[in-house]
């Protein structure tokens, strides 16, 4: 047998290693969850040899289930409820839950940045092009190993913190998933495995059909990471919107419910998007910084041209990104309108407006890079002098979708006011202008994008004048209906004007592909003006890379943190009350200085992780160094 | 497009010459007036008309080879964009939403003049004139920036460091979060399912398709539908109903919230905040019908520590009126305002 047969033998056997790694943990389950119904149930009480079996009713699925677990504890203020150092123990529980899950995030999000780029580089006919994506693809993977070690500690530090300060809580949690708990265990087991054969498998899988096998291996490293994470949402899914439980937080045998609540799918979409902007945005800082401390042109233009990747393909990511939260509230407001309110009217209304300013910061840092961007190729020249129009336009949008519904003000202003609503503020402050708003924001984000990648070029083909044309038609009809439907939207019942989002994100998603895909056909064989000079883009370009990281890290935060303390005074909402003595909500101020130092931590730790990172350096091989953009003149399918 | 710049740079001379004529007192202030209802378009559409008007004034004196420094066009901008939010827009703009849009507005200048090399380079060239102080005059100009500055500092740090008598800002939520439910005269009412007993078609039946149709008009006349008077001696069902809402709203909710319904009734200025305008888009119209009638259920003082921060002082009126006539009152709100009651199906 020869040594390539050998080798791809022991592909395919590596590959079947991964899938059987990723079944495993499902088919171990499948006995405790047929032992599941008839596991030893609280419910069953035994009355002089008779078996009594105690039914209950699902407090969401309003089904009727056997009862198989105790109720949930009732806690008091106690050491024994709440053991406690001399500390807040919710700040700390917060410290750790937020660093888990900004390590967690980053590396579930980073395979599947690999995943696509190594594709790219697989299909792509291109060569020295397909050899840039590849090595770009290992320096990804090769970064997200060491925060893959990281995510595991603080795993650990954040369960032990658990133990040790919300042991009760911990405890009915952990009865109430116990048929699931060990998968979500087991799938960590798979994660690491199919994780290291990725990685160090990758040079030995390089050429042909050994390359379609370790593309493959990522497909299967990436759809265990998204069941893992998941798993993970399901807790807190039921903690925000319980299910599978009676009243008295009494498990009824059904797993699936309990899994299932009404707030899981929305926050399982909502997630994934999140998690892929923000490594998005994490990679992009790390290139901006190898950029900003590059010492040659040939570092500079690779870092540039990293940087750009990272942020395209977080960024359209972060385009659904509002419609996916859009749902998700929809559907907070759906299960409680109690919690709707709190979150967007009442108590956590002003921490909203700050998400809003941080979105808004978001787009705006994308943009400004884009036009940025356009420096760095002959030809854009025509486009930037209309740049100032796009500011105006993202402005309009960005003023009305941070207009606060609940204005801070003092009595006097209050009183100059002449009342509570005002004419202007009071129109923008509702959900219709902010649809409005952030739909103007995101087709401004695309027409920029499709300046961007038209900069350099001037279209060959004949119907050029009439597609340009039709191109701006379309945009001007765009922008008009999204305004058009936002007016209208003060003039329909609620329910309707909520349905009213999907023409208005149906507008702006027809801009993003249809303009995209038109702008590709007009393209194709277009004229160069002048190739993309990877590295002569300014330094302003790079900090706003790190500004969107930075905004992305502290948005992870601050939704966190709403979306946890939105369930108030409750472990699990409505099932099992929080009787610490920290089952207040926290000032504004203190909220945002605590999210402030987790995003500090972070960025500190993350710079170590890059720094470990380059440390261990592979060195690229000399052709692949050959084709670093910037000694040769890149090509056009670079954007 | 010479003429079409031409026609932009007049409309933005003329534009900002009524601005400060107006500000000043030397051109009627409701020159151009402001309607309410439709305000929020009018400020965005004067906004884009300044914009406009400012570029082709910039595009014809660049032709003309006067061309105005770009670092004097991004900060007389912004200072436009303040005045025009400070002096133009009435009722005032409390000091909290002036500086948020005050900083995006600064970030949006930033944007523009340092969107390309070129325009970057024009932007700060005075700032660096200025730091390197190579002429006498940016010599004494640096000087003084050398003393001001400093002086500005501690003058703004005086400030804000004196004690002030002003009234401290009270913090409060718009629409308090309600409970699940509510128990009012005995009855448990669960505020996701609950609805309106009397928001019924002729057949009896709750229809808010029917009765959407027969709500007043919304804009500025606010017109009742045709055939749908409540005042009309044969109306039956709903709005009958309306009717003896409305006669419930007269006899004990118009000295507040006023016969307009728009918050300025008789006895409203005696409170701050003044009751709740409920013509204005952020009120009912944002809300269930459920919610509504726990809020007038239970009033101000019964409001839950979810709902909190808040600030009302109106009477919980289960102890004045039956439930009927809590849920006979919000239909005539919502008919008489044109608003729908919010729905989740």
């Amino acid at each position: 047998m020869g040594s390539v047969t050998r080798t791809k033998l022991m592909s395919i056997m590596a590959l079947g290693a991964m899938i059987g790694l990723l079944l495993l943990p499902i088919l171990v389950a499948i006995p405790a969850l047929a032992n599941d119904s008839g596991s030893p149930a609280a419910g069953v009480k035994k009355e002089g040899g008779d078996a009594k079996v105690e039914k209950g009713k699902d407090v969401y699925y309003k089904t009727e289930g056997i009862v198989s677990g105790p109720p949930a504890p009732k806690t008091t203020d106690s050491e024994k409820d709440y053991p406690r150092y001399n500390f807040e123990s919710r700040v700390l529980l917060w410290f750790a839950n937020q660093q888990h899950l900004y390590y967690g995030s980053f590396v579930l999000a980073v395979p599947i940045f690999c995943m696509i780029i190594e594709f790219m580089g697989v299909v792509s006919k291109d060569k020295a092009l397909a050899k840039r994506y590849d090595q770009l693809a290992y320096d990804f993977i090769k970064i997200s190993l060491t925060a893959y070690s990281l995510t595991a500690i603080l795993g650990g530090i954040l369960i032990f913190t658990f133990l040790t300060l919300y042991p009760a809580f911990f405890q009915y949690l952990s009865s109430i998933f116990r048929p699931v708990m060990h998968i979500y265990a087991l799938m960590f087991v798979a994660e690491s495995g199919t994780l290291y054969i990725y990685y160090y498998g990758w040079d030995k899988m390089k050429e042909g059909f050994l390359k379609w096998i370790h593309l493959s291996m990522s497909v299967v490293l990436n759809v265990i990471g998204t069941v893992l994470m998941f798993l993970a949402n399901s807790w807190i899914g039921f903690m925000m919107s319980p299910a599978g439980v009676d009243e008295q937080g009494r498990y009824l045998g059904n797993i699936w419910h309990v899994i299932h609540t009404a707030l899981w799918n929305p926050l399982n979409l909502h997630r994934i998007l999140g998690n892929m902007a923000f490594g998005g945005g994490v990679v992009a800082a790390y290139a901006a910084y190898r950029f900003l401390s590059a010492k040659t042109d040939e570092e500079r233009a690779h870092y540039d041209w990293m940087g750009y990747i990272a942020m395209a393909l977080g960024v359209s990511f972060l385009i659904p990104l509002p419609f996916a939260g859009y749902w998700l509230m929809r559907e907070v407001y759906a299960y409680r309108q109690q919690m709707g309110i709190t979150l967007m009217g009442g108590l956590l209304a002003w921490l909203f407006i700050i998400q809003a300013t941080m979105i808004g910061i978001l787009f705006l840092s994308t943009n400004y890079y884009l036009w940025q961007a356009l420096g760095r190729m002959r030809g854009a020249e025509k486009y930037q002098r209309y740049i100032k129009y796009l500011v105006f336009l993202l402005t309009c949008g960005f003023l009305v979708f941070i207009t606060p519904h609940t204005i801070v003000m003092t009595p006097a202003e209050l009183k100059a006011m002449g009342g509570q609503q005002h004419p202007v503020l009071g129109n923008y402050g509702v959900m219709s202008a902010k649809n409005g708003g952030i739909n103007v924001i995101i087709t401004t984000t695309v027409l920029s994008f499709v300046w961007y990648m038209r900069g350099n070029k001037v279209s060959t083909v004949s119907w050029s004048k009439f597609g340009n044309i039709f191109m701006g038609c379309f945009f001007f009809f765009a922008y008009l209906n999204i305004i058009l439907l936002a007016i209208y939207g003060y003039y329909i019942p609620a329910n309707v004007r909520v349905g009213l989002s999907v023409p208005q994100v149906a507008t702006t998603l027809s801009c993003l592909f249809f303009m995209f895909a038109l702008n590709s056909v007009m393209m194709k064989g277009a004229k160069q003006m002048g190739p993309i000079e990877w590295g002569k883009i300014s330094a302003r370009s790079q900090y706003a890379l790190i500004m969107l990281a930075t905004a992305f890290t502290w948005m992870m935060g601050l939704m966190g943190y709403i979306r946890s303390s939105v369930r108030l005074f409750w472990h699990v909402n409505e099932i099992m009350r929080d009787n610490s003595p920290w089952a207040y909500t926290h000032t504004v101020g203190f909220a945002a200085n605590m999210i402030s130092f987790n995003v500090l931590f972070f960025w500190t730790t993350i710079m170590f992780v890059f720094w470990l990172g380059a440390l261990a350096a592979k060195k690229a091989p000399v052709e692949a160094k050959a084709a670093v953009p910037g000694r040769a003149a890149a090509p056009a399918v670079g954007h | 497009m010479k003429a079409l710049m031409s026609v932009g740079a007049l409309i933005g001379v003329v534009g900002l010459l009524m601005l400060i004529g107006m500000i000043f007192g030397v051109i009627p202030s409701n020159t151009v007036r402001l309607v309410e209802g439709y305000m929020p378009m009018q400020v965005l559409s004067e906004l884009a008309i300044f914009v406009a008007g400012f570029a082709g004034l910039s595009y014809l004196l660049n032709s003309m080879g006067v061309a105005f420094p770009r670092f004097w066009q991004g900060i007389l901008f912004w200072v436009f964009i303040q005045t025009y939010l400070k002096f133009r827009i009435y009722p005032p703009i409390p000091f909290s939403v002036r500086a948020m849009y005050g900083t995006v507005s600064f970030v949006a200048v930033f944007m523009w003049v340092s969107a390309n090399e070129e325009d970057w380079k024009k932007f700060r060239q005075p700032i660096l004139n200025v730091l390197d102080a190579n002429t006498g005059f940016h010599k004494a100009l640096r000087t003084m920036y050398l003393i001001l500055l400093p002086l500005l500092i501690g003058g703004f740090s005086f400030l804000s460091m004196k004690p002030s008598v002003d009234e401290p800002i009270e913090l409060r939520t718009v629409h308090p979060a309600p409970p699940a439910s509510t128990k009012v005269h005995g009855k448990t009412y669960t505020l996701q399912t609950s609805q309106n007993p009397y928001r019924v078609n002729p057949e009896g039946k709750y229809d808010q398709e029917y009765s959407n149709k027969l709500i007043v008009e919304q804009s500025m006349g606010r017109l009742m539908a045709p055939n749908a008077n409540p005042w009309d001696d044969k109306a039956q069902g709903y709005l009958k109903y309306v009717r003896e809402g409305g006669e419930i709203f007269f006899q004990n909710c118009h000295f507040c919230h006023g016969d307009n319904l728009n918050g300025r009734g008789l006895h409203a200025f005696a409170f701050n905040p003044i009751p709740a305008n409920f013509t204005d888009p952020g009120t009912i119209a944002q809300l269930q019908e459920t919610f509504i009638f726990w809020r007038v259920a239970k009033g101000g003082i019964g409001l839950p520590t979810e709902g909190f921060p808040w600030a009302s002082v109106m009477p919980p009126w289960e102890q004045h009126l039956t439930t009927d006539e809590i849920w006979k009152v919000i239909l005539f709100e919502y008919w008489h305002t044109g608003y729908y009651p919010r729905t989740w199906d």
